[in-house]
């Protein structure tokens, strides 16, 4: 455990989901005879986060992500296992351990509606303890940072939501804590702020050397910010490791474009044909054949170019997740 | 109205709930009076203990009846649009709410029965008198109270339709109703030019007389003179409802929501 | 505790902040109030038409009772009752995450971020009220008795905030508690007159269950000048009692939301 940012052993977490129909007589029966089912939010997964790190949460809906950031920041007891974060508990809820992580949630507000977000940011410094003076030069640097000086004084529910997205982030910054949990922080943006906020979170961990677990849809957002990626899926844990080693581990296909001499040349024969743009065709071909295809186009017709490349990581993740490809 | 039964069902208990904190509001006034009744004697404008049990029992019942679209929900119903898809099907807009809440009216009357069994219980209303005529004239007293009330609020809250800074009347017109309507106490203990200037509103006739009209000590007279009272007030309520929703749409129509 | 206290300044100051945005609240509440006062004085004119005292208590002290509720109203709407419905819906809504991932004891986070500042109006109304029926009664009220007074309405409703705690708190096992409001406005609505009128049963209800005969009554009896020392020892036992009940459900509450098997 030692050093370890994050620590998580065998967690799990089970849900009890009552069963009931639609319907007059089944309300009547839902009174006195309860069916359950079990849900398995989180089986049993294990992972370590160094300090400093940024792991990237991947995983449809309901895989179980978001459980598993609940559990981390102390909201949620875990059914089984340990957990630990920065040597803590988090289910005591120390108030140390509080002071040194935050949790924001990407379609969640927090700051006060009708004010402006400098007063929800004076809250938190009541409420966090900050000191006056490093609380005003944290937050300069942060809405410095972030462009958004001529912003701060304006009532929340009068900012775009990328804006609001933006202030949302500065204000659970402001206590500078070692731990971040970041869950779907960019959904709903423009790619533009997308862009703004990864850069953003990239920084704030570059400055203040912190850990953070960020879940997403996005790819983007993983591929930006993630050297790690963790894939997540009905609860279990499918991959720990780097992005790359995910298309690698995942994939059983690569992608061959090819620009031939021959315009009209039908080379359907090699591997399923994804795209035909004149006389650049791009197939896709089992991952073991490569060499072999790859040979024998030569051989068989003259080419300009030839590419190999690996399916799109949205690709891939989307086949692991619908089923088709086996980890 | 079905529907309207099956949604009401699931939510029972918040129902109860509900019901207990209204019932507090009669009961207190009960307790009041009775102690001023006891205190004078044993009775006090006509009225025993028993006799304020009975009208303040049979009070729930009524007040019950008497719950219908507030005219606060006018502004959010014109403004989130929920107007214009109703104007756009073939019955008009208020026939699918007197449904829908007569509907639940049904459900109440049942969920009412075993509350006014208990409260009886509790507090030994005097009942002997009532006669099958005044509960044949009650149940078409309270539905006709529900009429009533039910066109009085909608033009309430058609006010919404020219103005939407409407709390000021709003505020005023439901405590003079709390006032003059029999809801407060009984109409025959109030000082008589407070009655004199009842007899010229429709309040009464929403409250006060379908609660009198059994357990009160009203002549035969007296009850189908109350109906037709009733009917009165229905037709005129109904009739200013129309003229004035007409002037209404005609200005949502032309200024949108 | 210090810093608890700069809290609560802060939740203060925004939640002035916040309303002041919204200044016709304020002509708003004050017709409400000045309604609601009208309609009580009209009340307490028709009870006092039939006789000349109800229950032991004259119309002056009657009128003590009837302010110390509008005082009380008005503490209860302006700092009680808007955590607790917040504190409601976040239940239900699940958003009660961020008030639990703060350094600060998640119980005094939902109590007091909220103060709706214009139902102070009402506190003022209640204060005048008392004042008038003060007046009458041509009494009087020593200091001793006033901070007795004061301390009585401040148990009164730390009780209340108990009350309303535990109320709420049931949000953790039943999803539908929005009646709530109902339920207490219907029993807080029984405090205008002295608990004393009422049926033993309903006394009780109205002395242990919803605490209002000790937010209203209890105090307007010490106004009027019919101290009983019990009753000011009862009050000190219960107020400890409640505060630490409410503390109690209030974990468990927590305990339930998050998951933690019993």
């Amino acid at each position: 455990m030692g050093a370890s940012s994050v620590a998580v052993n065998q967690l799990a977490k089970h849900f009890k989901v009552p069963e009931r129909e639609a319907g007059l007589k089944a309300s009547a029966q839902a009174l006195f005879n309860r069916k359950h089912r079990l849900v398995k939010a989180v089986d049993e997964i294990s992972f370590t986060v160094e300090p400093g790190e940024v792991v990237g949460f991947l995983g449809p809906n309901g895989a179980g992500k978001t459980t598993t950031l609940k559990m981390l920041s102390g909201l949620l007891h875990p059914s089984s296992g340990e957990l630990s974060v920065l040597g803590f508990e988090p289910r005591q809820r120390n108030h140390d351990f509080l002071r040194q992580i935050t949790l924001v949630m990407g379609n969640r507000n927090q700051l006060a509606w009708d004010l402006p977000p400098a007063d929800s940011f004076e809250l938190n410094r009541a409420v966090y303890g900050i000191e006056r003076k490093r609380f005003q030069k944290v937050l300069d640097e942060f809405v410095n940072l972030l462009e958004v000086n001529d912003l701060i004084q304006k009532p929340v529910r009068n900012l775009s939501l990328g804006e609001r997205m933006k202030m949302e982030i500065i204000g659970s910054l402001l206590h500078t804590p070692k731990v971040l949990f970041l869950d779907e922080p960019t959904i709903g943006l423009d790619v533009t702020m997308q862009r703004r906020i990864r850069r953003f979170v990239a920084e704030y961990n570059e400055r203040y050397g912190a850990t953070v677990l960020l879940t997403s849809h996005y790819m983007a957002d993983v591929e930006a910010l993630c050297k790690r990626v963790i894939v997540i899926h009905h609860g279990k844990l499918l991959y720990d490791g780097g992005l790359s080693g995910l298309v690698e581990r995942f994939s059983a296909y690569k992608k061959i474009s090819v620009t031939l001499r021959e315009r009209d040349a039908d080379i359907s024969g090699f591997g399923e044909v994804l795209h035909r743009d004149g006389a650049r065709v791009t197939l896709r071909i089992a991952k073991s054949d490569t060499s072999k295809i790859t040979a024998r186009l030569l051989s068989e017709y003259q080419a300009d170019d030839l590419t190999v490349e690996d399916p799109p990581v949205e690709d891939v993740i989307e086949q692991v997740f619908s089923g088709t490809e086996q980890p | 109205m079905k529907i309207s039964i099956l949604v009401e069902f699931q939510y029972h208990v918040a129902n109860y709930f509900y019901m207990i904190g209204m019932i507090a509001e009669p009961v207190i006034y009960l307790v009041v009076w009775s102690t001023v009744a006891n205190a004078q004697g044993g009775e006090v404008g006509g009225y025993t203990p028993g006799a304020f049990a009975a009208y303040y029992i049979v009070w729930t019942l009524v007040r019950n009846m008497n719950i219908v679209f507030t005219p606060y929900g006018w502004e959010g119903y014109i403004q989130r649009g929920q107007l214009s898809g109703e104007l756009l099907r073939p019955i008009h807009p208020l026939h699918n709410h007197i449904s829908f809440f007569a509907g639940w009216k049904v459900v109440v009357i049942v969920l009412w029965l075993p509350l006014a069994v208990a409260l009886t219980l509790i507090f030994k209303p005097t009942l002997d008198d009532i006669t099958f005529l005044e509960v044949v004239v009650f149940f078409f007293a309270i539905w006709g109270a529900y009429l009533i009330r039910t066109m009085l609020l909608s033009l309430l809250g058609m006010i919404t339709f020219w103005t939407t800074r409407v709390s000021a009347i709003y505020e005023m017109f439901f405590a003079v109703e709390l006032i003059l309507s029999g809801r407060l106490v009984p109409m025959s203990l109030m000082p008589e030019w407070v009655q004199r200037i009842a007899d010229f509103l429709p309040f009464q006739w929403t409250f006060g007389y379908p609660i009198e009209s059994l357990v009160g000590r009203l002549t035969t007279t007296e009850l189908f003179s109350g109906l037709g009272m009733q009917l009165l007030w229905i037709v005129i309520t109904t009739t200013m409802v129309s003229v004035v929703w007409k002037f209404g749409i005609r200005r949502f129509s032309a200024v949108g929501n | 505790m210090n810093r608890i206290i700069k809290l609560i300044a802060t939740y203060l100051r925004i939640g002035i902040m916040n309303e002041m945005q919204y200044r016709i609240n304020f002509f708003i509440q004050l017709l409400q109030s000045l309604v609601a006062l009208g309609t009580g004085l009209v009340g307490l004119a028709l009870v006092f038409d039939h006789t000349t005292e109800l229950g032991g208590w004259s119309r002056p002290e009657l009128l003590a009772v009837m302010g110390v509720h509008i005082l009380m109203g008005g503490v209860i709407r302006a700092a009680i009752q808007p955590n607790m419905q917040t504190l409601a819906s976040n239940i239900q809504e699940g958003t009660l995450d961020f008030a639990l991932t703060k350094p600060v004891d998640s119980q005094v986070i939902v109590s007091v971020r909220e103060f709706r500042l214009w139902q102070v109006v009402d506190v003022l109304m209640g204060l005048s009220v008392l004042g008038w029926a003060v007046n009458e009664l041509q009494g009087q009220i020593g200091l001793g008795e006033a901070v007795i007074f004061a301390v009585m309405l401040l148990l009164g409703g730390i009780m209340i905030y108990c009350f309303w705690l535990m109320l709420t708190s049931s949000a953790f096992w039943i999803i539908r508690v929005y009646e709530m409001i109902n339920l207490f406005e219907g029993l807080y609505a029984a405090g205008r007159w002295p608990v004393g009128i009422y049926p033993g049963w309903l006394r009780s209800m109205l002395t242990f269950l919803v605490p209002v005969a000790f937010a209203v009554t209890v105090p307007s009896e010490i106004l009027v000048g019919r101290i009983d020392v019990l009753t000011l020892v009862g009050a000190f036992a219960l107020t400890a009692g409640l505060v630490i009940a409410a503390r109690f459900i209030w974990k468990l509450g927590l305990r339930n939301y998050s998951g933690a098997s019993a």
